[in-house]
């Protein structure tokens, strides 16, 4: 029995709460694109709201406000090295003269 | 032999020092898999930047061949689940079995409506030609809306990251029922429920990818 002192047991209400926060942001997210924000502003608030819905699963559904940091760690790692990725893909896209025909 | 088996739990392997240790480790290891599963679906994300960064003007065109009401149902449905999966982890840690049973049962339920779901988007958009890659065969009306010549691009990258994700979401049901047929065998308690919520950890990065798709996809237009 002790040895699970650790383990942190969410409320049904907190739960509760974190789904009703995702779906108000689903709503809101849905009413922004249709608003027709110029560019970038469009793809920047999609992001920001998608960016704060994963941060809410990420920290209390998958329970990473309550668990050992370094599983928050991996997660941040995983996202750093996704950055890196797309930034050197892109230094090589963005610059080319022309576009591999086939593509 | 007699006298360990005394002093641990049953579910506790022989190489752990205990069952917290055990299950950290276990769920350590998840999230290692989890950064691979992000790294993997980050690899169709990177394509899809590169792809929109040189032809922004097709993909709000062809988003809009995507049917946002659906596609904001799919979201639901998905946020839904997520939250029967985390109630159905509460239920394991406060030992209500029932509580558990009925909670995988509703997110096998959501997790099946979000593929029939899936499955008449893919039929409608199929039957109008709007096929991936070289199978880019679209009507005159949708060829007339849609007269870009690397739409089939934006529908081959469409179809990737939705198949793919959609792959998980049927792993991830085969995985909930196995929990389900192990839930009503009594497998699981307060002390030992790992599986339950290492599979509640694969469940909630499925509906994260999504998160995701939803808006770079359906609300572009």
């Amino acid at each position: 029995m002790s040895e699970h002192h650790g383990h942190h047991i969410a409320s049904a209400k907190q739960l509760w709460g974190i789904g009703i926060a995702l779906l108000i942001l689903t709503v809101l997210t849905v009413t922004v694109a249709g608003l027709g924000l110029p560019s970038p502003f469009d793809i920047l608030s999609a992001m920001a709201i998608a960016l704060t819905k994963a941060f809410l699963v990420a920290a209390f559904f998958m329970g990473l406000y309550w668990d050992t940091k370094f599983n928050s760690m991996l997660l941040i790692g995983a996202l750093a090295f996704f950055i890196l990725m797309v930034s050197i893909t892109l230094l090589d896209t963005l610059y080319r003269d022309n576009v591999v025909p086939s593509f | 032999m007699a006298n360990h088996s005394a002093t641990h739990p049953k579910h506790v392997h022989h190489h752990f020092v205990n069952s917290n240790q055990q299950f950290e480790s276990a769920k350590l290891g998840m999230w290692v898999f989890l950064v691979n599963e992000i790294l993997f679906f980050g690899g169709l994300f990177c394509a899809y930047i590169v792809f929109r960064a040189w032809y922004p003007e097709l993909f709000t065109q062809a988003a809009l061949e995507l049917n946002t009401f659906w596609g904001a149902v799919n979201t639901v449905v998905l946020i839904g689940s997520s939250l029967t999966v985390a109630m159905a982890i509460r239920s394991a840690q406060n030992n209500q079995k029932r509580g558990l049973e009925i909670n995988l049962l509703i997110t096998i339920f959501l997790a099946c409506v979000f593929l029939v779901i899936k499955y008449f988007e893919y039929e409608h958009k199929l039957h109008l030609g709007i096929a991936p890659g070289s199978f880019w065969n679209p009507t005159p009306e949708i060829a007339a809306v849609l007269d870009h010549p690397k739409a089939n691009i934006f529908f081959g990258i469409y179809y990737m990251m939705t198949a793919v994700h959609g792959l998980h979401v049927i792993i991830g049901i085969a995985l909930m029922v196995w929990l389900y047929l192990r839930a009503r065998k009594g497998h699981f308690n307060s002390e030992y429920y790992t599986p339950v919520e290492i599979t509640g950890l694969y469940w909630h990065l499925v509906d994260l990818i999504w998160i995701f798709l939803f808006p770079l996809l359906y609300l572009i237009e």
